[in-house]
């Protein structure tokens, strides 16, 4: 080989071993995230190096906490992930597919044939799907007013892979509630007005939707209110501390007395501003027993916190970027960034403001808002692990629901998708395809199959059991999916079991190409490292 | 963990506490005027957070320090010229509680480094821990939980050695050691000494510090390690991508809204791989969200990162990244202060320094022991320009020093850095070297004897021993530094200095990288003292130092480099490395930008400079 007179010391796999490393580091990928699919599937702990301990349920967070060593495995894992940023879900079903696809054609190629071959049957079987997924998807419509029913469904049916089914279903009204918050017709959806904000405190059942915002600190001065009623929100971006770095002469003054001056004169344009707040405040506040609240996203520093608690004015500083626009949404009013101008109709309102203190973490609450178009939702629970679970549950249900309402569809779920696609595929597709490439079409097929079977062997039901009866109705004309309790057919309509239509999309288009990519490498060159030890 | 940890922790923190009270006491002493709720204000006011991301240790070594002094001032028995009420800790540390209500005391950093970097440290720390955790609790998921663990990283001696302290103090809670614990400890303590000399992994393997869950951030995902994060292309998505550049903002938040009146931000980098893009990605951030925070830039980087390179495809592979690298971190600070020699171990700023450059762990503690120096006047108590404290002088805030070498007249904000360590007595007979002459340059690329008369320096000189071998007294040592100066060939312009009575502490986890010329107290001595080599912390106790930040055209190559390589192999026509360039996603427009940031920055330092023009 020529590469060795170049370089001795790099490594050479030829065609059949570069095939094999690529297949059997995508079964291994796929082996580890198996377990992990489906509402029976199992929940992974995985402890580091350090004896610190990560729960999680989620591909996506898996695979992030995974030191994948494997150059072939992480390829997979990078589109997994990517996957999940595009979609938010279906990591663990993109890896399993892909896996399932190297699998399925190792068999062909043991058997002699060339992986070309194979690749084109993959490219006419996913065409086909895709064409059938858009025969298949059920339709919803949204118009003015979302149908809630099927957005519950859809939620639900992501967070019960996530959660047990009592806090899933308790979830479920969270998630879609939080997400009708902030939809407006005819605007994109922006998931992060709704913000997710945890305390450790309590437990999981008491995690619940805020209309509203809850910030993650609190005031710092000792004499400002922790709770008030009736509030004006000021939600402003001025920076209320001296600062020193505006101005260019530190140096130049010869007494204590004169640098002082100078320091008073650069500290009157802050009381400047703070003067103005508080003469607004009067505006507002004067006759009635309303409050005040500042929210600010520059600093405030100490004396302009003491000003501002003598006017009796609630002051938080250094908000974070996001909830500016969060609280306007919330709130009304708008966002100043100079106080110049301030008039009462920048202002926003709630009704109740109060702190909230577990140990050394502040939270305020901005609650009872007129007509909030962003709100928050508040998990709880004893320990960190059980807030992450949750984090990551109230995520995915999230972009479910946002899914659906984008999609204007869904798709049977519970493994009928799947089946119904490999039906149409062997039954009617494979006949119009020429020669050998029949087989790849076939290869897909089979591999469409490794959802319900994943499915069924998590429930500990027999896969081959299953997949006949469920290819029996469907062959009936009876579209259903896995029922995971007992390992019958059942119709996924009538569970309310739905997944969405631009996850099982983004699978079907993902994984071929990868599979396809892996397939067709020939030779795999790598100077320096050995690519052959165990990762 | 075991449940009597957080007792253990709970007398440190108390102990670290009562330091801390005992500093702010002494400034309501001195100062009479201020009231209680004023001391708060003072407690924080000289907040500086230290934004840490590197995947070299330097940045760690630092943090050791300052918890050695405050270990060293609380202890009754230690020397009382550790005990300066002067200087002031809570500027970058930060107390705060657990919600059992333990007291903490953590410094304010946030780092962001590989996953798995922390070796034995769990990232969230073990303060803020909720105790131990069975796979019982699992209360989320009602069906089967499976386990994988990786292998568990062992606890060193000496951070077992921490572990049992903590113990032992919380059956004990006494803080003296009677003599016969001293002698079984100081057994223990060779042993500690060589077991980190030769195993150090990790930067937490010799860190005794508690940090906060809120500052230790572990890219997750990247699936890549060192030698393949080596370029500014492989590492520009890596803050962006999925939520990692929200998350590592909003820890930085978390500690800038405690602070009353931030200082600065104190930003180490190794620029020598992806870090330095996702340290360019996290400035702009910074830039944009603190726009009046003054942003002090180390960029640092180890020894081993200049000696691998061999091809001269590698080669320019190497040069295009320096270049790309400080012209893309350069916009967002405000000075920029380069550190880290090629052959450290060699150079003459380790004349009376032993180790080896293969160890990341002796080059960062030399770096880490001079970057501890130069701050050390962001942390004194302000008490008025004439006005002196007997135990320092020169306070400076983060703001004023970047007015001072950055902002003057030429605005170059490129400094040097040079140290002594151990700095010389002061005069002079000792090892035949002046204080001045001592000084020597962490930063490459340096220009020597370069006079230039609009040079600006700050100097900070720290313990340094007088006559007689005690500690000098300030003025002795402002009358020393002005005499060297008037007596020196060139002179800068301004140098501005701080002076501090109290030297560098030595804590135990510190290298064994003194020469054999070096005393218990940092002195140097005549003749070497037999045994071994190398001394380190059982030997050394404390060291002089000196340190000085310098705005000079010294510079000048350190820039004229990289606008070179940049134009030869990135933007002339046919540049062997536009392709690469091309690859890192870099347009013409951005290398040409790139190029007029570096050649403004020559122009600052040399008006005249012939590749400051364009010559096209």
């Amino acid at each position: 080989m020529s590469l060795r007179v170049l370089n001795p010391n790099a490594e050479v796999l030829n065609k059949s071993a570069a095939l094999h490393m690529n297949i059997n580091a995508a079964k291994g990928l796929q082996d580890v995230l198996k377990s992990n699919l489906g509402p029976k599937g199992t929940i992974k702990m995985l402890v580091g190096g350090a004896g610190d301990i990560k729960l999680t349920k989620d591909g996506n967070t898996l695979l992030k906490e995974m030191q994948i060593q494997n150059p072939t495995a992480i390829m997979i894992a990078r589109t997994a992930v990517a996957q999940d940023d595009i979609s938010g879900d279906g990591t663990t079903s993109t890896v399993i597919f892909i896996g399932e696809l190297m699998k399925q054609s190792e068999r062909y190629i043991d058997e002699g044939m060339h992986p070309r071959v194979l690749v084109d049957g993959f490219e006419i079987a996913k065409r086909a799907t895709l064409q059938f997924l858009e025969k298949f998807k059920t339709p919803v419509v949204m118009g003015n007013e979302p149908d809630k029913e099927i957005l519950k469904m859809v939620a639900r049916t992501t967070l019960r892979t996530k959660l047990y089914e009592a806090l899933a279903d308790q979830l479920t009204d969270i998630v879609v509630n939080g997400v009708l918050c902030i939809w407006k017709p005819e605007e994109a959806l922006d998931l992060f007005m709704v913000e997710i904000m945890h305390m450790r405190q309590k437990f999981d059942v008491d995690t619940r939707l805020v209309e509203g915002l809850v910030l993650d600190h609190g005031s710092r001065h000792p004499d400002m209110k922790r709770r008030a009623e009736n509030c004006h929100i000021l939600t402003c971006n001025v920076s209320l501390e001296y600062d020193k770095s505006e101005i260019n002469a530190g140096f130049f003054y010869s007494n204590a007395e004169q640098r002082e001056a100078m320091v008073a004169a650069e500290r009157q344009q802050v009381d400047e501003r703070v003067r103005k707040i508080i003469e607004l405040k009067n505006k507002v506040c004067s006759g009635n027993d309303n409050n005040f609240v500042v929210i600010n996203q520059k600093g405030i520093d100490p004396p302009s916190l003491d000003l501002l608690a003598r006017a009796g004015i609630i002051a938080l500083r250094r908000a974070k970027r996001r909830n500016m626009e969060r609280l306007v949404l919330a709130c009304g009013g708008e966002a100043v960034n100079s106080v110049d101008d301030l008039t009462p109709d920048s202002l926003g309102w709630a009704g109740l403001v109060y702190e909230h203190i577990i140990g050394e973490e502040k939270y305020t609450f901005v609650e009872n808002v007129k007509n909030p178009h962003s709100c928050t939702i508040l998990i709880k629970g004893p320990n960190d692990h059980t807030i992450a679970q949750i984090k990551d549950a109230v995520r995915d249900g999230l972009r479910a629901v946002k899914n659906t309402i984008e999609d204007e569809a869904v798709v049977l779920g519970a493994g009928a998708f799947e089946v119904a696609a490999r039906q149409y595929l062997v039954n009617e597709v494979k006949k119009t395809v020429q020669g050998r490439a029949q087989l790849g079409v076939e290869a897909f097929a089979d591999s469409l199959l490794v959802v319900p079977k994943t499915l069924a062997e998590n429930s500990g039901l027999d896969t081959q059991d299953v997949i006949i009866a469920l290819k029996g109705e469907h062959d009936r004309g009876n579209v259903v999916g896995l029922n995971q309790h007992s390992g019958d057919p059942i119709d996924p309509q009538m569970e309310g079991i739905f997944d969405n239509y631009s996850v099982k999309r983004q699978i079907i288009n993902s994984g071929p190409v990868i599979a396809s990519q892996l397939l067709l490498v020939d030779e795999v060159i790598r100077a320096g490292r050995n690519m052959r030890k165990p990762n | 963990m075991a449940s009597p940890l957080p007792l253990g922790q709970l007398h440190n923190n108390f102990r670290r506490t009562i330091a801390m009270i005992q500093e702010t006491l002494h400034v309501l002493q001195t100062k009479r005027t201020v009231s209680a709720l004023k001391l708060l204000h003072i407690a924080v006011a000289g907040a500086i957070l230290r934004t840490v991301n590197s995947d070299g240790p330097t940045s760690k070594h630092t943090t050791s320090f300052l918890d050695e002094l405050l270990g060293l001032a609380s202890d009754p028995e230690s020397d009382p010229v550790f005990k300066n009420p002067y200087l002031n800790m809570d500027g970058l540390y930060r107390s705060g509680e657990t919600q059992q209500g333990i007291l903490t005391y953590s410094p304010r950093l946030v780092s962001v480094d590989f996953q798995g970097s922390l070796g034995s440290m769990s990232s969230r720390g073990t303060l803020y821990s909720d105790g131990s955790f069975a796979p019982s609790d699992v209360v989320t998921w009602t069906g089967g939980v499976s386990t994988q663990a990786f292998e568990p990283h062992k606890k060193n001696l000496f951070l077992q050695s921490l572990y049992e302290e903590e113990q032992e103090n919380c059956t004990t809670m006494s803080g003296t050691n009677s003599g016969k614990n001293d002698s079984r400890r100081e057994i223990q303590d060779k042993d500690i000494v060589e077991c980190l000399d030769n195993n150090v992994q990790f930067w937490t393997d010799y860190s005794k510090v508690h940090y906060h869950p809120q500052s230790l951030y572990e890219l997750s995902g990247l699936w890549m390690d060192a030698q393949e994060f080596n370029n500014y292309g492989i590492g520009k998505d890596a803050f962006a991508e999925g939520f990692r550049g929200e998350e590592i903002r909003e820890r930085l938040r978390f500690f800038v809204e405690e602070c009353d009146h931030i200082q600065g931000f104190q930003f180490v980098v190794d620029d020598s791989g992806g870090f330095s893009a996702v340290a360019a990605e996290f400035l702009e951030n910074i830039a944009d969200e603190y726009t009046n925070t003054p942003v002090l830039l180390y960029a640092a980087r180890g020894p081993g990162s200049h000696m691998s390179v061999r091809s001269r495809k590698q080669t320019i592979f190497k040069e295009l990244h320096d270049a790309v690298s400080f012209s893309r971190l350069a916009p967002f600070s405000k000075l920029i202060v380069p550190i880290g020699l090629p052959f450290l171990s060699t150079s003459k700023a380790s004349t009376f320094l032993h180790f080896k450059d293969e160890k990341p762990y002796h080059c960062s503690a030399v770096y880490a022991a001079a970057l501890h120096s130069a701050c050390i006047p962001f942390q004194m108590e302000p008490v008025g320009p004439s006005a002196d404290s007997g135990d320092v002088s020169g306070a400076m805030d983060v703001n004023g020093l970047i007015q001072m070498l950055a902002g003057q007249a030429r605005q170059n904000m490129v400094s040097i850095l040079d140290v002594s360590m151990p700095a010389p007595a002061l005069n002079g007979k000792q090892g035949g070297q002046s204080l001045l002459g001592s000084l020597q340059p962490l930063t490459p690329d340096v220009a020597k004897d370069v006079e230039d008369l609009q040079a600006v320096e700050s100097m900070t000189v720290h313990g340094a021993l007088g006559s007689g071998g005690h500690y000098a007294l300030i003025p002795e040592v402002k009358d020393t530094v002005r005499a060297m100066y008037e007596q020196a060939r060139t002179r800068p312009m301004f140098c501005h200095l701080s002076v501090a009575r109290s030297p560098l502490p030595i804590p135990l986890p510190f290298p064994s990288i003194f020469g054999n010329h070096v005393g218990q107290r940092g002195e140097l001595l005549g003749s070497p003292v037999s045994g071994s080599s190398s001394r380190g912390s059982l030997d050394v106790h404390s060291v002089p130092m000196a340190v000085r930040l310098r705005s000079s055209s010294a510079a000048l190559p350190y820039i004229e480099n990289r606008l070179g390589n940049l134009r030869r192999f990135g933007i002339e026509r046919g540049a062997p490395g536009a392709e690469l360039l091309r690859n890192w996603g870099f347009g013409k427009d951005e290398l040409d930008d790139m190029g007029e940031t570096l050649s403004k920055m020559v122009m600052t330092l040399d008006p005249h400079s012939q590749m400051s023009s364009d010559s096209d």
